[in-house]
């Protein structure tokens, strides 16, 4: 799978993070480096612990980093969930299909990634 | 030298940060912050250092906000460009971020080349501006330096051609400022700034350069002048104005005019009988009327070769009584408003002093008005400083830091932030629970209460105690400076110091006192000791109950050379710790020597249930073969007093009577029965040479 394959699987416009960074090299160092990225872990416990601020910050990052890498599926999706979240609002109706899915394209995402990582050149 | 430039990232992702440090790592140095209280700490660590400030706006316990307000709370802004970069769109927020000072915003994503740019151009035209304005510091400051120098060269030369001191062109120069800033607290009528002031003031210097052109036997003559000559004298003034005026340039700087205006008509008079235009009243101009008062008065007070000095109310009386020709009633109002001033002044004349904080004021003003930096070269000499500071700092093992009140904040040398297990820089460190279990919070407070007591004359503190350092508590000693603010009254800003583990030589020293105070073979405390402590007890408390018992092993010598000595100093030492079982709490017990020890107690009401008690606890039972048994006498303060020798012989008096009653008991000292006890111990010698001991079971009554 090459890196642009990735990209498609996940939803995300190569072209454009390749825009952004300006080279190959930067756009797979910081694919691969998105594996490690914590904030997705941090937004699933303050969910679960209740703590909106946190994860509103947790939404936010994902969606800044999201934004960078040009991984449009997760950004859509996270940027939603984040809108929801802002100011410490209460749950509206339909918050849990906003986690659904950026729960859902997340896992693309991070599902796409490995599948390359693993063909990647070490 | 040519160093990287540092670029400071604040962003709690770090994938966010590793973006934009690859993208400018290369030509940058970068330092990063994984949230707004970090990035403060950062800023009050590296200061000027930091090029340029790349920060987010959501983040964990201080936003990019929260780091702009600090920004702007301590002035960072001014000098440390700030790029905003968040993915928040609301035009609010980009509003609020400008209004707070950032130089530019970059909303994410991002483009490589973009950021790039605008950090470049950023840093480019920050560093442009520093240098530009530093360059205006420095010369103002020159020129404001050379121009005064050069007039107080020229003055000088004029004054001592003239066979004058040289003061008197400080005072005049001194009169004329005090008397104008009096004259514009009265009125605005002559339209008077601060900046006039200070030019009229500095042209006062030159009102008698016209003297230049006087002869010189003439000017130095000792004797008074024929008619002839105070002509020649007179034509001074207006030769002074010409030579101004000659002046192929700087005819319209203001400083010339002024000077024009003073050496011309400084002697003009208000009624206009003065010379050499004979102008009256408002003709004359203001600054002429001021340094011709000046000029009377600094002569009035001088001494002459025709006549001897006045003394400052003499002069004032003579101008205000009209003495020394007519002044506008103005400026005599003006002298009276600040006679007082002129004679502190004058009496204070610290010329060198003076200069020094009219070149601070300049400064400052400076500072405010033009929002200029510090010049490039006190930069340099802070960071000359900073890097010394840095360099001794890492060679020694101690634990150096500092402290700032605001933002309230702790500094340590790496060595040291090692050592106590807590980041370089603690924010809030009376807030933050690590910080704090370093300290006994008994000690913190009374090392911040000893710093706020110092005085900036005498600011230093030593402080011994007990810090938490890795996992054990060692003794450590502080000695810390607390800085004062400049200001009256001075404000504590906080301190620097070190920490010095002392641990070892403490405990040495506790040591050596516990050898010093101890019985070595027992570890009770040693005779001398005890006798100290139980005179400083009753020293402390006089009205306190207290008895002091003396007791002694019966049989000692026996068990001694029937089990030899090893054996002897078991015994002892058994007890010894039953002594120390039997005794209560405050109860002092020591070894006197020998076989005879010592216990001095404090009693509520009933003393016999006490030495009962103990006596029983004490006494009796074996130490394998050798049987306890123990005599011993007491003596109440109640009945002999609190000298202690006293007490001492009594209650061996006592033990001495037991000693030739059986032994195995207990007797009290009482007056009464003191001669008959003197009467038995002259009899017969204590502790025989007994063989075997005998049961002892009976106690004697009291």
């Amino acid at each position: 799978m090459t890196l642009k394959e990735c990209y498609a699987a996940m939803g995300g416009d190569y072209e454009e993070a390749m825009g952004r960074l300006r080279s190959e090299r930067l756009v797979q160092k910081f694919v691969l480096k998105f594996l490690d990225d914590g904030s997705y872990r941090l937004l699933c416990d303050s969910l679960a612990a209740g703590d909106r601020g946190e994860a509103f910050r947790a939404a936010h990052t994902i969606k800044g980093v999201c934004g960078n890498l040009a991984f449009n599926t997760l950004l859509e999706s996270s940027e939603a969930l984040t809108e929801a979240l802002r100011d410490g609002r209460p749950p509206q109706p339909g918050e849990e299909d906003l986690i659904r899915r950026v729960q859902e394209d997340y896992q693309r995402t991070v599902q796409a990634i490995r599948t390359f990582q693993e063909g990647a050149p070490a | 030298m040519v160093a990287k430039q540092t670029i400071l990232i604040v962003d709690d992702s770090e994938m966010n940060r590793a973006i934009l440090a690859d993208m400018l790592g290369g030509e940058f140095d970068i330092i990063e912050a994984e949230n707004g209280k970090e990035g403060v700490a950062m800023l009050q660590k590296h200061g000027p250092e930091i090029s340029l400030v790349l920060l987010d706006i959501v983040m964990p316990e201080m936003d990019g906000f929260g780091v702009l307000n600090m920004m702007n709370k301590y002035h960072w802004i001014e000098d440390i460009p700030v790029i905003m970069i968040s993915a928040e769109r609301g035009s609010s927020h980009i509003e609020r971020a400008f209004e707070l000072g950032i130089t530019d915003f970059i909303s994410r994503p991002f483009d490589a080349l973009i950021v790039h740019r605008r950090v470049v151009n950023t840093i480019l035209l920050y560093a442009k501006q520093k240098k530009l304005a530093s360059l205006v510091t420095e010369q103002i400051y020159e020129k404001e330096h050379r121009s005064s120098l050069m007039i107080d060269v020229l003055s000088h030369i004029v004054e001592f051609r003239n066979g004058e001191s040289g003061l008197h062109v400080r005072h005049v120069h001194m009169l004329t400022e005090i008397m104008l800033k009096a004259l514009v607290r009265r009125t605005d009528r002559y339209h008077l700034t601060q900046t006039d002031i200070s030019v009229i003031s500095t042209a006062s210097a030159l009102h008698d350069i016209g003297k230049i052109a006087i002869p010189e036997e003439i000017l130095n003559k000792p004797g008074r002048f024929t008619d002839e000559e105070f002509a020649i004298m007179k034509t001074h003034s207006m030769e002074g104005a010409k030579m101004l005026e000659a002046l192929p340039f700087y005819q319209d700087e203001p400083l010339v005019k002024a000077a024009y205006e003073i050496c011309r008509w400084h002697h003009e008079r208000w009624d206009g009988r003065g010379y050499p235009d004979g102008l009256k009243e408002d003709e004359i101009p203001i600054s002429a009327q001021m340094v011709a008062l000046a000029d009377v008065y600094d002569a009035l007070t001088s001494e002459r070769v025709y006549k001897p000095a006045f003394t400052h109310d003499q002069a004032v009386r003579m101008i205000l009584g009209g003495e020394c020709g007519t002044f506008n009633p103005l400026v005599m109002d003006c002298l009276r408003d600040c006679a007082d001033d002129i004679q502190a002044e004058l009496a204070g004349d610290d010329v060198q002093r003076r200069n020094q904080r009219e070149v601070q004021n300049v400064a400052r003003e400076l500072h405010k008005h033009e929002e200029l930096t510090a010049s490039e070269r006190t930069l340099e000499l802070l960071e000359h400083e900073r890097m010394k500071y840095t360099f001794f700092a890492s060679l020694t093992k101690e634990i150096q830091f500092e402290y700032t009140v605001t933002p309230p904040s702790l500094s340590l040398t790496s060595w040291g932030a090692e050592k106590l297990g807590l980041p370089e820089i603690v924010m809030d460190p009376f807030q933050d629970p690590q910080a704090l279990t370093i300290f006994d919070p008994r000690d913190r407070d009374n090392l911040a209460d000893a710093l706020h007591s110092t005085t900036p004359g005498n600011p230093v503190v030593t402080y011994d105690c007990k810090l938490h350092v890795g996992e054990e508590e060692r003794w450590h000693r502080i000695i810390a400076r607390a800085s004062w603010s400049f200001e009256e009254p001075p404000r504590y800003t906080g301190c620097i110091g070190k920490a010095m583990d002392i641990h070892s030589s403490r405990l040495q020293l506790e040591n050596l006192e516990r050898q010093a105070s101890h019985d070595e073979l027992t570890g009770l405390l040693n005779h001398a000791y005890a006798k100290k402590r139980i005179m400083e007890r009753m020293e402390d408390r006089p009205d306190g109950h207290y008895a002091l018992a003396i007791l002694d092993l019966d049989y000692f010598k026996s068990a001694n050379d029937t089990y030899g000595h090893m054996f002897g100093d078991q015994v002892l030492k058994y007890l010894a710790d039953r002594m120390r079982r039997s005794i209560r709490g405050g109860d002092i017990a020591a070894r006197v020597g020998g076989d005879e020890f010592l216990i001095f107690l404090e009693y509520k009401d009933d003393l016999e249930a006490t030495i009962d008690g103990i006596y029983n606890r004490l006494a009796g039972g074996r130490y394998e073969n050798f049987q306890i048994s123990v005599s011993m006498g007491v003596v109440s303060a109640a009945e002999v007093g609190t000298d202690y020798d006293t007490l001492f012989k009594r209650a061996d008096q006592a033990l001495y009577v037991v000693k030739n009653h059986g032994k195995g008991h207990y007797r009290y000292y009482h007056k009464e029965n003191a001669l008959m006890d003197k009467a038995i111990s002259a009899v017969s010698p204590i502790d025989g040479e007994e063989s075997a001991p005998q049961a002892q079971g009976e106690e004697e009554q009291v």
